[in-house]
């Protein structure tokens, strides 16, 4: 039997409270299991690709484990082109391979995948 | 199980579940050390996956689970080296969390 | 393909999750406004406005006793359908999944 398509919706920035940190749990997790699992950077969730100091943050570094997904076998990544844009980050070079999607490529997203979690 | 007692007489902290306290206290001689407590004599082959452990650690910032690690191993040295079977045969029972207590790496958050 | 019901439960004068949302909603799926998501339907507001402006063929609904509690919300858009708790639960299964804006 196929899983089922697992769409995990990230909307926080790393630097509010551990919503961002909580939904890479389970996408490791996920991916760690074979589980299909597809990452959408959502409005704040874009923040996430921006480059952050940690140490001052006193957390752990989210930006470095962001880079383990694939080795988890978490490829699809996402980000909404317009969360990027509101947030002046538009010619932001991530070093995560992410695809940019637009409004309607992000609502087709939702419609392709099984189960969504939004965190 | 609160530290650990080297060959030289130098002794390192563990925390409560025999993982180095300290990722940069770890030393060859604290791997030789942790593989004698688990009765393990340690190869090339022991020594290459420990080494690739550590550099997991820092690339990533986090201890890997059985599936990503074998997957980095094969892509740093090759798929004899990475591949499940090959690391069951190293650290027995449960590859990526004994050979990650070796390499010196906190203890992996989630038993995967 | 797979239609959603998507669920929100805060303060759409507080956070973007009403508009990404309803950005992100498809034809055949459906929205509940639950908790302070509620105000959302306050009238002369531009949360309102939106939703009054969506598809005919996306369901918007409310739950009644998150409208009642906030009794200054004392008129909403004939577009909303207002549901207890039975009928919330029926629309879970009436859609291939839920998404709880949480």
């Amino acid at each position: 039997m196929m899983s089922k398509a697992i769409l995990l919706v990230s909307r926080h920035a790393p630097t509010d409270g551990s919503s961002a940190r909580e939904l890479l749990d389970i996408a490791l997790a996920g991916g760690a299991f074979d589980l299909p699992i597809s990452l959408l950077l959502l409005d704040d969730g874009v923040l996430q690709l921006a480059p952050h100091d940690f140490s001052l943050l006193q957390q752990k570094n989210l930006s470095a484990n962001l880079q383990a997904l694939a080795l988890f076998g978490v490829e699809q990544i996402y980000a909404a082109e317009r969360s990027l844009c509101e947030r002046g980050l538009n010619t932001l070079n991530s070093t995560l391979p992410v695809q940019r999607l637009d409004d309607a490529a992000v609502s087709q997203l939702y419609r392709q995948h099984d189960v969504v979690i939004t965190l | 199980m609160s530290s650990l007692d080297l060959a030289d007489g130098s002794t390192l902290a563990l925390d409560k579940d025999g993982f180095l306290a300290d990722f940069n206290q770890w030393s060859p001689a604290a791997a030789q050390a942790l593989a004698q407590l688990e009765g393990l004599a340690l190869s090339e082959a022991h020594w290459q996956v420990i080494h690739l452990q550590r550099q997991f650690y820092a690339t990533f910032e986090l201890a890997p689970a059985m599936r990503p690690l074998v997957k980095f191993i094969a892509q740093q040295a090759g798929p004899e080296l990475g591949n499940s079977l090959r690391l069951n045969q190293l650290f027995p029972g449960s590859p990526a969390k004994l050979s990650a207590r070796l390499a010196g790496l906190p203890k992996p958050n989630n038993c995967l | 393909m797979s239609t959603t019901l998507h669920i929100l439960s805060h303060s759409p004068f507080s956070d973007l999750r009403l508009s990404s949302c309803l950005r992100v909603l498809n034809a055949d799926d459906a929205l509940l406004l639950c908790g302070d998501a509620v105000l959302a339907l306050q009238a002369d507001t531009a949360h309102s406005a939106a939703l009054e402006l969506m598809p005919d063929s996306i369901g918007l609904f409310v739950l009644a006793e998150d409208l009642a509690a906030r009794s200054f919300i004392d008129t909403v858009p004939a577009r909303i359908r207002i549901v207890d708790y039975q009928a919330f639960v029926d629309l879970t299964l009436a859609f291939d999944k839920v998404n709880s804006w949480t």
